[in-house]
């Protein structure tokens, strides 16, 4: 019971100070007039927000020589986080959270279908709960090359350096190994939290961060598309589906990878430079760069999933020129590929090659004939389908432009490097879509949404006049 | 309609109020209609395509279990209700036969109850008749997840008059124990074909080790994978839809989206239902495994506890001791999970391939871990290892149990 205590404790300063940080922001960086942010998507968020923040922390902490303790480590976040709320509050600028479902005005049957789709997820959540506190560290990349950097940091107190076969050998002592040394801390410092708030190392319980990952970002899903204008019930659907995607299931009972947090990073990252988009609001853009550099230390492949939000952003900067900006970069992009390809040379641990032969039979197995996405890429490519006009105009064009960038990463890592071996035997290429699924299905969301709104439009009109193109 | 929908714009764009219509376009109960049509239309037209004789057989399945199944080459014994084979024979087979009299025009396919199937073996299903008795037929079997599949045979030129025997020949090493249940004689016939695809859409999916990396959503091989067929229902639909309300497409096109995004919703909540039900299933066996034990005794039930509790005891070795660790075992799993229990101690293990560490850099004062390992002798005369290089290094023994040795390098 203390331990739940002290991990929950733990974690709650973590959230909230997140939320502290996520509302600070907006009320501190308004900027031009904006639409306001939804209080689901600062919950949301903040738990991302304050996830990194308190990583960040732990680096300072590391690199000014302290050890990690839970006073060094909560004191100054519990001092900040009281400021932060207290000046928030002061200036009206933070509600109190309320499903605003509850209050919204509904019909009946709507009102229905969102308590029992509440408690559909509330399922959920209490199962993969059961399986995080559970489960010791079970899956085989959690404990060669994640967890080992979390047990020594916990142990030692401090962040130390790994390194690779040849150089712990050379070091004689002085370095630590494990199969991935050069893989990023973030991770692994959640679960050095995890252990310090409770006291002990316990590798099951430390994985909370991923449970709690799991259900703030269902949170901030809803708060995005409240706050893009779709109806509570739609957003709730919106935020169910991303819940119920089989592979992140399995990603939070199964805790300890890194490809549910870069996902949901990834996607944070997009919907707040989106949201700037269109708010031109200081405190979407300091989220969304926040969130961005957050996936450089997620992953490796964090900091290109980083750059596949640089169209989005030539789009919405430029958006006359963006054609012209945008073809000359996938030019470039193409050209230094070609080059690149000669050399086969290793990027991000993949080694490039020209000789294009995607896997195609394992790709359409692994989207659309397993289990890992329910009915996701089916729909995406209705979505494309109908929603061709719709997703090219603003304001969708820019996340548009993010998603087409992202899925053209995922294309050329496939098509043309050896982790073509990896779809053939379905291992990476379910993971590094996981990083992607999420941001679709939200974009998806939000075109149908729109798509919808203009055949009702169109409908509307009286016979002979022209329709908008839907 | 049963799924409401918003036509709320997104975020700055105004749009008008929904059309008022004169009726109806597509009335909810039409659009369920047309998708319990398209659903049976999807099914009929896979019926036509996977059942391989007639739609409606007569006969039913013909099961031979374990015991009627006769070991002809290769090791093995009956264990539980499963003949175990261990090895194979000395020319690199194993073949286990069954004697049968099975009409081969009521019994297109045959299905082999293997599981632990080595992914780079070749095996074949093997039969005689009456008609050819002389002639020994052999056809290819393939596997999924260590479990051969079903061979449908209605279109084979030698599957004729009556089968007097089936045999199972496996060709290649066994790195684990292959177990064979039996062999079941099919009709296949369209009520039986539709069963089997159920029964693959409900199985409880098995989470392992590459569930992280993949669910299959119910069985391991599904010749009709759920998500496929309620996608081409839907879609079906939908082209229904529009050709019912061709005359007033433009009136009706709202309906139809609506239509179309709530059947959407509906088959993604029954494949949801589905995971969740499987979840709970595997949240069960997890709870039965790990439930109320604390950090120490989950590690002894998990897969590894044998391994686990030999660490244990190193770890008490080890502790406050300096030096770095080596680890070695022939198995990845075994020198991945053995460094990380070992952790927070300075280990080195090779992830990836079974290779000991150069014998130079081993030094006095550092340790070594073996685990399950070939190759690596001791001699406790002269207190000196051996690797399989030929490389020798003095160490003294400082812990021998549950099939791990520690070593300090002297």
């Amino acid at each position: 019971m203390i331990d739940a205590l002290r991990l929950t404790a733990g974690w709650a300063l973590v959230w909230l100070f997140g939320i502290g940080v996520t509302a600070a922001l907006a009320c501190a960086l308004r900027g031009r007039p904006s639409t306001p942010a939804h209080v689901a998507w600062t919950i949301g968020a903040g738990f991302f927000a304050g996830a990194f923040g308190i990583t960040v922390w732990m680096r300072v902490l590391s690199y000014i020589g302290l050890r990690f303790s839970v006073a060094d480590i909560a004191a100054p976040l519990a001092v900040a986080t009281i400021a932060m709320i207290a000046w928030v509050w002061r200036r009206g600028a933070l509600r109190l959270p309320a499903a605003s479902f509850v209050r919204a005005p509904m019909a009946r049957i709507e009102r229905l279908l969102a308590i029992g789709l509440s408690l559909w997820l509330a399922v959920r959540f209490v199962l993969l709960l059961l399986d995080v506190v559970w489960t010791p560290l079970y899956p085989w990349d959690a404990w060669i090359q994640w967890a080992t950097k979390a047990r020594v940091w916990y142990a030692l107190g401090q962040i130390v350096p790994f390194g690779r076969s040849e150089a712990w050998f050379a070091a004689n002592g002085a370095l630590f190994f494990d199969a991935s040394p050069d893989y990023p801390a973030t991770v692994p410092l959640w679960q050095v939290w995890s252990s310090l708030a409770l006291g002990r190392w316990d590798d099951a319980l430390m994985n909370l961060p991923w449970w709690l990952a799991a259900v703030a970002f269902a949170i901030a899903i809803y708060g995005a598309l409240r706050g893009a204008g779709v109806q509570p019930l739609f957003a709730l659907v919106g935020a169910w589906l991303v819940s119920s995607l089989p592979l992140a299931n399995v990603h939070v009972a199964f805790a300890g990878y890194a490809d549910l947090p870069m996902a949901a990073y990834f996607a944070l990252a997009a919907i707040s430079l989106w949201r700037w988009t269109m708010s031109r609001s200081r405190a979407d853009a300091t989220l969304a760069l926040l969130f961005a550099i957050a996936c450089l230390t997620i992953k490796k492949p964090g900091l290109v999933w980083a750059l596949t939000l640089l169209p989005g952003i030539v789009l919405a900067v430029a958006p006359r020129r963006a054609p012209r900006l945008l073809a000359g970069g996938i030019a470039i992009a193409v050209l230094g590929l070609l080059v690149l390809a000669q050399m086969h040379p290793v990027v991000l641990g993949y080694r490039l090659h020209l000789d294009f032969a995607p896997a195609w039979d394992s790709l359409l197995d692994s989207l659309f004939l397993l289990g890992n996405w329910n009915l996701l890429w089916y729909a995406i490519v209705a979505t494309i389908a109908v929603g061709w006009r719709v997703l090219r105009e603003p304001p969708l064009a820019p996340l548009s432009a993010i998603l087409a960038a992202g899925m053209l990463f995922l294309g050329v890592v496939f098509a043309f490097t050896n982790a073509r071996a990896w779809v053939t035997d379905q291992t990476t290429i379910n993971r590094a879509t996981l990083h992607i699924a999420p941001l679709a299905l939200f974009w998806m969301i939000l075109v149908v949404d729109r798509w919808r709104g203009r055949l009702v439009a169109n409908a509307a009109l009286p016979t002979g006049a022209a329709p908008a193109a839907a | 309609m049963s799924v409401p929908l918003p036509v709320a714009p997104v975020a700055t764009t105004p749009q008008p109020a929904p059309a008022a219509f004169p009726g109806p376009p597509l009335a909810p109960a039409r659009v369920a209609l047309l998708f319990g049509a398209s659903l049976v239309a999807c099914v009929v037209a896979y019926l036509a395509f996977a059942v391989p004789g007639r739609w409606f057989s007569p006969v039913s399945d013909e099961a031979y279990g374990v015991h009627r199944l006769v070991l002809s080459r290769g090791t093995g014994a009956i264990a539980g209700d499963a003949l175990v084979i261990t090895r194979t024979a000395g020319d690199g087979n194993a073949v286990v036969s069954v004697t049968t009299d099975l009409r081969a025009a009521d019994y297109p396919v045959v299905a082999w109850n293997a599981t632990n199937v080595p992914d780079n073996a070749n095996v074949a299903l093997l039969w005689r008749t009456d008609v050819e008795p002389s002639r020994l037929n052999k056809r290819p079997l393939q596997s999924a997840s260590g479990r051969l599949l079903p061979l449908d045979l209605h279109a084979d030129p030698h599957w004729l008059g009556r089968i007097t025997g089936l045999a199972l020949a496996v060709q290649g090493s066994l790195a684990a124990p292959l177990q064979v249940a039996g062999v079941v004689a099919k009709p296949a016939d369209a009520r039986e074909t539709l069963r089997d695809r159920v029964r693959e859409w409900t199985t409880a999916e098995t989470w392992s080790g590459a569930s992280i990396n993949t669910v299959a959503g119910g069985a391991d091989a599904q010749p009709l994978p759920l998500p496929l067929l309620l996608a081409c229902a839907i879609g079906l639909t939908i082209g229904a839809s529009i050709l019912v309300a061709r005359r007033r497409l433009r009136v009706a096109a709202p309906a139809i989206a609506t239509g179309a995004i709530a059947l959407a919703l509906a088959g993604w909540f029954v494949l949801d239902a589905r995971w969740l039900v499987d979840m709970a299933r595997h949240t069960e066996t997890t709870g039965q495994r790990y439930a109320g034990k604390d950090s120490h005794a989950k590690h002894l039930a998990a897969d590894d506890g044998e391994l686990f509790a030999f660490i244990d005891k190193a770890l008490g070795v080890l502790s406050g001791q300096q030096g770095r660790v080596f680890v070695v075992a022939d198995a990845d799993f075994f020198r991945g999970r053995a460094a990380y229990h070992l952790y927070p101690h300075n280990v080195w293990f090779e992830p990836y391939h079974d290779v000991l560490p150069p014998a130079r850099e081993l030094h006095a004062g550092d340790w070594l871990v073996v685990y399950r390992r070939r190759g690596v002798q001791f001699d406790a005369g002269r207190r000196s290892l051996r690797f399989d290089d030929g490389a020798t290094l003095p160490a003294e023994l400082k812990l021998l149990d549950h099939g791990g040795a520690l070593f300090r390098i002297q």
